[in-house]
């Protein structure tokens, strides 16, 4: 019997250009004429970042890259490799590359195969408690390249070069972060990791630590090289224990081997790194409210300027980065600025990681390069919408970001153009929603959150998203008048512009953008009374239907004694004692009743 | 004096040395989900089956824990990965699963296709 193969075809956009896809069909060719049909599968991959060297194929088992292929090669491959089992050495090509590296493990699956992973690269593939496995994946080799052959100033030039824009939401650059902070003169500066992750539906964070904690204090200790800071600190929430348990592990074993500490690597550079837990409040990721909070003063956001690169923790220069961001800095210092620029979009350049989730087939942490269309994560990735739904819109920001629609899905997203088309990038959430969403309950269920998380400091936020959520409860309890909508127009572009912080600013965006896209949905609940995705529960009522056998499963259930009706009977609901609660709907087992 | 660079290549093969000694060569490597996620989804106890399994005399395996992959809804995930053959990839391993692994694929080499990730 002939062995089995998988191949992986890369479908990037520069493959695609060198002719991957009639390589494709060329091998399918080949295949059939040496009837191997049965036993090679096809698969595609997004981007492997191997560009220069397309089109690429990967061949396993034995993971064997070969790249630079033409069509005169694939009569070859598959008579050598795929019918004698000779790999061609020839034609293969030898990659030590820090990224993807997951790739070897987890590429043949169709979900993971159209990933590309900068910083996620270890996650699932290494025992996060262990030392040995990362420095075994050239762990720390980014640091000691930093020390060995690069100025503190040409490290900040390489990130500046790379493109990178922050990755906790508001996407600034981080270069010229790390380029302020490295210019001010000051006897101590502090390097801080925004791990107070808050989102509701978020765990980006929360996984790329458990996963791979030691990229994060490498990404740490090169910036301290760079901007000449010896203490760096690991802003973290207590309710990530296991997440904490492991970053504290990290640093004592990177400490134990001489990466932390005095004379890092036998170096003149010193530095070392400590935990500071947060209680959990959504506005200590601003970074102000965050250092405040370390400072041990109530957490709350400061007017900026100056900003923390001037003046930060205890009024020293203090270097602020999230952790999605921190891991890709050894990736940066080992590829090089020069390979990572060459993945994402003009102006968004590298992967970004997103938390899917929803109504979509596989949820699930993914990391795309930038310029990925909502289409492709929703449709290839995420495997579509299940049940036979209809897609209606993609929420992305988390609480701070917006909803869009259909006809947003072909945008290939990065910063820029998920701002344009009125949604933010954020920290990755991503929660996709059917047809069997209220766009009106939705926004209502950010707001309530952002409200509940305003830590009160300045008016328009503390007021203004109060009396937003009233407005939008009266109008998901069918309670709405007319006007209530430019109301919360009006009042959501107040509160954006005279916010103190990010929280503020941003906390509107899930109202408005569902009335930019879903305005009909606001209007029919207040002029009809009518809640399309039955969703409001005060805009329906229950009816039991003729499909009703009789089995009085409703009427046990019913905790207000409304539902009446004889054994083997029709059943009634009394709609005068009906509170509305549900429970007969999902006790019935014959799709008897019926929301109307 | 050696530089940082040399020194972090030693290091690397420390490491690798240390690695190999836990016995990473072995035919097959086991890895276990082990974030909260997993952790939640019950891979503790799979963890256990396997972890009995060795203390009970299954020889020539590379038990370990790793973070999460991401594939939320197919957790716990475990991956056997043996040289030359494709990385096996497990989804929603429960114990009973787990138990199934160790008998058909860990001693008897059959891949069970229908739990699989593809």
């Amino acid at each position: 019997m002939t062995a089995t193969y998988r191949i992986i075809v890369c479908d990037g956009t520069a493959c695609i250009n060198s002719g991957a896809r009639k390589l494709t069909t060329l091998l399918k060719e080949h295949l059939d004429k040496h009837g191997l049909t049965e036993n090679v599968t096809i698969g595609l991959s997004g981007c492997l970042g191997m560009c220069d060297k397309g089109p690429i194929m990967v061949v396993n088992p034995g993971y064997t890259i070969y790249g630079g292929l033409t069509e005169a090669d694939i009569p070859e491959i598959v008579e050598e490799h795929l019918v004698k089992g000779q790999p061609i050495a020839r034609l293969a090509i030898q990659e030590d590359h820090l990224y993807n590296r997951f790739f070897r493990v987890f590429g043949d699956a169709k979900f993971f195969g159209h990933q590309m992973r900068i910083t996620l690269r270890n996650c699932g593939i290494i025992d996060p408690e262990s030392i040995d496995d990362y420095l075994s994946l050239r762990g720390y080799e980014a640091l000691a390249k930093a020390i060995t052959d690069m100025t503190p100033d040409q490290v900040v030039a390489e990130v500046e070069s790379s493109g990178l824009r922050g990755r906790g939401g508001a996407g600034f650059s981080t270069g010229m972060k790390w380029k302020f902070t490295a210019a001010q003169e000051a006897t101590t500066k502090y390097v801080i990791c925004n791990a107070d992750e808050g989102d509701p539906g978020a765990f980006m964070d929360r996984s790329a630590i458990e996963g791979d904690p030691h990229t994060i204090v490498e990404g740490m200790a090169i910036a301290g090289y760079a901007i000449g800071a010896s203490k760096g600190i690991v802003y973290i929430r207590a309710e990530y224990p296991l997440a904490i348990q492991r970053i504290t592990k990290a640093i004592e074993d990177a400490r134990a081997h001489g990466l932390l500490g005095d004379n890092v690597l036998g170096s003149d550079f010193s530095f070392d790194i400590e935990i500071r837990l947060g209680a959990g409040a959504f506005v200590c990721g601003e970074e102000t409210a965050l250092i405040h909070s370390i400072e041990g003063a109530r957490g709350m956001p400061r007017p900026r300027p100056p900003y923390p690169s001037v003046s930060g923790l205890f009024g020293q220069p203090t270097l602020i980065n999230n952790v999605e961001t921190w891991a890709n800095i050894p990736v940066i210092i080992l590829d090089g600025a020069n390979w990572f620029k060459t993945v994402g979009t003009e102006t968004s350049k590298g992967t970004k990681v997103f938390a899917l989730a929803g109504k979509v087939v596989n949820t699930g942490l993914i990391e795309v390069p930038m310029g990925t269309t909502l289409r492709e994560i929703i449709y290839d990735i995420g495997g579509g919408i299940p049940d036979g739904k209809c897609f209606k819109a993609v929420q992305t920001g988390g609480p701070s970001g917006g909803c869009l629609p259909e006809e947003y899905l072909d945008t290939a997203i990065d910063y820029d153009s998920l701002a344009k088309a009125g949604s933010i990038m954020g920290s990755g959430g991503m929660i996709v929603i059917d047809e069997d969403s209220c766009m009106v309950d939705i926004a209502k269920f950010f707001l309530e959150f952002t409200q509940n998380e305003s830590c009160g400091k300045c008016t328009p936020c503390r007021e203004g998203t109060k009396r937003m959520l009233e407005i939008l409860t009266r109008i998901t309890e069918g309670k709405g008048q007319e006007g209530d909508i430019e109301k919360l127009e009006r009042l959501g572009n107040m509160i954006k512009k005279s916010s103190l912080c990010g929280l503020g600013q941003s906390a509107p965006n899930p109202v408005l953008s569902t009335i930019k896209n879903f305005r009909a949905e606001y209007e029919e609940h207040i002029r009809e009374g009518k809640c399309r995705a039955k969703a409001c529960t005060n805009l329906l009522t229950y009816e039991i239907t003729d499909k009703c056998v009789g089995c009085g499963a409703c009427r046990r259930v019913c905790p207000v004694a409304a539902i009446s009706g004889s054994p083997k009977k029709e059943h009634v609901i009394d709609q005068e004692k009906c509170v509305k609660c549900g429970m007969c709907f999902n006790t019935c087992k014959f799709d008897a009743i019926a929301k109307v | 004096m050696p530089t940082p660079l040399d020194l972090i290549k030693k290091k690397r093969a420390e490491a690798v040395n240390r690695v190999v000694g836990r016995g990473f060569l072995a035919t097959k490597r086991v890895y276990v989900g082990m974030a909260t996620c997993e952790i939640a989804a019950g891979s503790k106890d799979v963890m256990d089956v396997f972890q009995k399994a060795i203390s009970r005399g299954l020889t020539d395996i590379y038990l370990s824990q790793k973070g999460c992959a991401g594939r939320c809804n197919l957790e716990p995930t475990v991956e056997v990965i043996e040289a030359g053959k494709s990385p096996v990839k497990y989804g929603k391993v429960d114990t009973e699963k787990a138990q199934q692994i160790i008998e058909r694929h860990l001693k008897k080499g059959q891949v069970i296709q229908e739990w699989v990730i593809d």
